[in-house]
């Protein structure tokens, strides 16, 4: 018996130690999420290459880890609850104002990052919750209207710069090609089906909210013209009917294949495009101006600390590591593709050339949503409702107050929503 | 207590004793399991019993113990035919149970009909018995993946090959609205009629050969044996294999999250999918719960009503 507990000490002992010792010899590193800002082929080595040199100058590592954005809202919402999981991490300017209201973003002093004029003013905007920074902008984006020059030349038609221009335009396309080789849109499978619509909804005068936020405002006529004008993309032949079952990568890829003339997409896209069709003769004009403004949406992501996190101070330095100019104009002009938040490294003059100059200007007017803690329940009503609008249509039973109906129905949830905004 | 009561207790004791040092081994052995299936299952369950009557929602994640107690109101929210959610909710226990009466006898008699085949003696038998469970050990993700690509409207092969065949005049969009359920129907079958082969095949190899000749031997041709013979050995395995696929398909999340998506529109919702989508999408933690709960309990009476079934048909047969 003495034999046997001396045996179970002894197991014990070593266990102990075995933890005491892992606990010592543990490197200290951060743990940083990001998403799939870029292929993968060049994304992971950059992070990984500016980690190791963070690593010589601080000596605290850097994990990195690519999270999809299908799957980031789980895994960020799980780590918020939990308290572990990554140190730092990015989120999409929608999504910074929700996870702020759940208290598991650490609350950021701007003037550590270079104060508020360091920043673009929508990126900033959306750190923001209830008067407080949460998050510090990384990189900003808007939709602009892809264009394939062959298939216009051959099609004889021209660059849309209004809304009516896109039909005609579209129109001739499919005339030429076949239906449904106008346009490509995303459709029933799109988690961000609600940013190509509010374009539109925005460009008829419309929008989302009214200017308190404590109601909604898009069933209105602008709403309703918008939603109609989105489903006679499909109606028309311009669009194809299987639009209906994409999501949005579905619909990008139908453009970068060289199969449809046309599609709302984002600068990330012109990575996709020189890796997978190289050869595509496109262009990149100003999303087609509404019958009363031009608009498009402003997006982007920020930087975040998990509240919880025992390595704020490091994960502070890393943020403002990634934002140093050289490697924001790295990171976005040879990796993402997307446009910098930072004042500083927007002002490089790469971004005031060739396409860029058009995301620039875009970005000018381009609107970003209101930064609310039930922005998620107002996004999630407005797209149950649009996917609905798309299965009537699909189904056949699409008629002309459809889109009235759904609007109405969802801005009923989108009022109880914002009753919960505290 | 009298001197016999005290007797007997003291031999009760001495039993117990007894019986625990016979057993202690046993019950260490048996106590890492149970630890693992307390953290892993039942103190979820608890909280979430808990969660189902707090509001908790966005604003109170951190500290759910702290959120709003709101006593019932998420269960007359979610089960309310009236609200949207409740008509959600409703909506996707009648799709489950039409998946589920489709898959499930469909799937039973492909996989009979091909256990029959696999159970007579042939060449080559054992390699297609494996070649027959590729779709059931394939992962989930790959075959629902797959299906989605083969189902997509323009590019997959079932609408090239249904308008190559002049079964259709222009592609279909299978994945969205009124053709969307037969889409999941279809991969599901695919995915699961090689399970209840294997079982039914086992089940098959357990005749014993004598009876069936026997039966031959008396006049009894193939549709007889199988209706007289083999059908009723096959019985224990095949209730088993309902009740299985029942629980499993009112469970169904894969195929429907993965190829539809986390939002498929009230003609394809399914509970699990319905529930993930108010839980961890919309952040209405409680409401989730609450409707986990319920969906834990209509399981409870399903798998209670087929135990008691199978103790009554096991008394009757005594």
């Amino acid at each position: 018996m003495l034999k046997k507990g001396v045996l179970l000490a002894l197991m014990l002992a070593t266990v102990l130690l075995i933890g005491v010792f892992s606990a010592a010899a543990a490197p200290k590193q951060i743990v940083f999420w990001a998403m799939p800002n870029a292929p993968d082929a060049t994304h992971i080595p950059w992070v990984e290459s500016v980690a190791k040199e963070f690593e010589a100058k601080t000596g605290y590592a850097v994990r990195f880890e690519v999270v999809g954005w299908d799957t980031a809202w789980t895994r960020i919402t799980t780590a918020i609850a939990t308290g572990e999981g990554a140190d730092v991490f990015q989120v999409g300017t929608t999504w910074n104002p929700q996870f702020a209201a759940t208290g598991g973003l650490s609350v950021i002093d701007i003037n550590e990052f270079g104060g508020s004029k360091a920043f673009m003013k929508a990126n900033l905007d959306s750190t923001t919750y209830k008067g407080k920074y949460y998050g510090i902008p990384w990189f900003a984006e808007t939709r602009c209207l892809f264009v394939n020059v062959d298939m216009f030349r051959e099609a004889g038609a021209k660059y849309p710069t209004t809304h009516d221009e896109l039909i005609t335009a579209g129109q001739k396309i499919a005339a030429k090609y076949g239906t449904g080789k106008g346009i490509s849109l995303a459709g029933t499978n799109a988690w961000d089906l609600i940013h190509n619509w509010a374009i539109i909804l925005w460009g008829n005068g419309g929008s989302l909210l009214t200017n308190d936020n404590k109601k909604a405002a898009f069933n209105s006529d602008a709403g309703v013209t918008a939603m109609k004008w989105y489903v006679s993309l499909l109606e028309k032949g311009i669009a194809d009917k299987a639009c209906a079952e994409y999501n949005q990568p579905q619909a990008d890829a139908a453009f970068i294949n060289g199969n449809v003339a046309m599609c709302y997409m984002g600068p990330w896209n012109i990575a996709n495009i020189e890796q997978e069709n190289p050869s595509l003769n496109y262009t990149i004009v100003e999303p087609p101006r509404g019958p009363k403004a031009k608009a498009s949406f402003s997006g982007g992501s920020n930087l975040v600390l998990l509240n919880s996190s025992k390595n704020k101070e490091i994960g502070k330095e890393w943020i403002k590591f990634l934002l140093e100019k050289k490697r924001m104009v790295e990171y976005t002009q040879n990796l993402t593709h997307m446009l910098p938040a930072t004042v500083n490294a927007y002002g490089d003059p790469y971004y005031a050339s060739g396409v860029w100059k058009t995301f620039k200007s875009t970005l000018d007017y381009a609107t970003a949503y209101s930064p609310l803690g039930v922005w998620g329940d107002i996004e999630n009503a407005i797209v149950l409702e649009f996917k609905n609008i798309l299965t009537t249509y699909v189904n056949g039973s699409y008629k002309s107050d459809t889109a009235k109906k759904a609007l109405d129905a969802a801005a009923d949830k989108v009022n109880s929503a914002l009753t919960k905004e505290k | 207590m009298n001197p016999s009561g005290m007797q007997r207790t003291v031999v009760a004791i001495k039993k117990y004793a007894r019986d625990w040092r016979w057993n202690r081994i046993a019950y260490l052995l048996i106590l890492p399991a149970l630890i693992g299936t307390a953290i892993v299952h039942i103190l979820p369950m608890i909280s979430s019993i808990l969660i189902s009557f707090r509001d908790l929602d966005i604003f109170s994640l951190q500290q759910w113990t702290k959120a709003p107690f709101i006593g019932l109101r998420n269960f007359i929210d979610g089960f309310n035919p009236v609200t949207t959610i409740g008509q959600r909710y409703w909506r996707s226990v009648l799709n489950v149970l039409i998946y589920g009466a489709v898959t499930i006898p469909v799937g039973y008699v492909i996989g009979l009909g091909v256990a029959l085949l696999l159970n007579k003696k042939f060449v080559g038998r054992t390699l297609v018995r494996g070649i027959v469970l590729l779709p059931y050990i394939l992962p989930d993700s790959v075959t629902y993946n797959v299906w989605r690509f083969m189902f997509q409207s323009r590019i997959g092969i079932v609408n090239k090959t249904l308008l190559a065949l002049g079964l259709i005049q222009e592609p279909l969009v299978w994945l969205v609205g009124k053709y969307s359920m037969i889409a999941v129907i279809v991969a599901s079958i695919w995915k699961g009629w090689p399970f209840g082969c294997l079982l039914l095949l086992a089940g098959l190899q357990t005749i014993p050969q004598e009876v069936i000749e026997a039966a031959t031997i008396d006049g009894a041709g193939p549709w007889q044996r199988f209706r007289y013979v083999i059908f009723p050995y096959l019985k224990p395995v095949t209730k088993t294999l309902l009740l299985l696929n029942v629980i499993w398909n009112f469970n169904a999340f894969n195929q429907f999250f993965i190829m539809l998506g986390s939002d498929p529109g009230i003609q394809t919702d399914v509970p699990s999918v319905l529930i993930h989508r108010e839980t961890f999408q919309n952040f209405h933690f409680g409401l989730g719960s609450a409707m986990s709960l319920i969906l834990v309990i209509l399981m409870m009476i399903v798998a209670a009503v087929y135990l008691r079934t199978l103790r009554v048909n096991k008394s009757m047969e005594e």
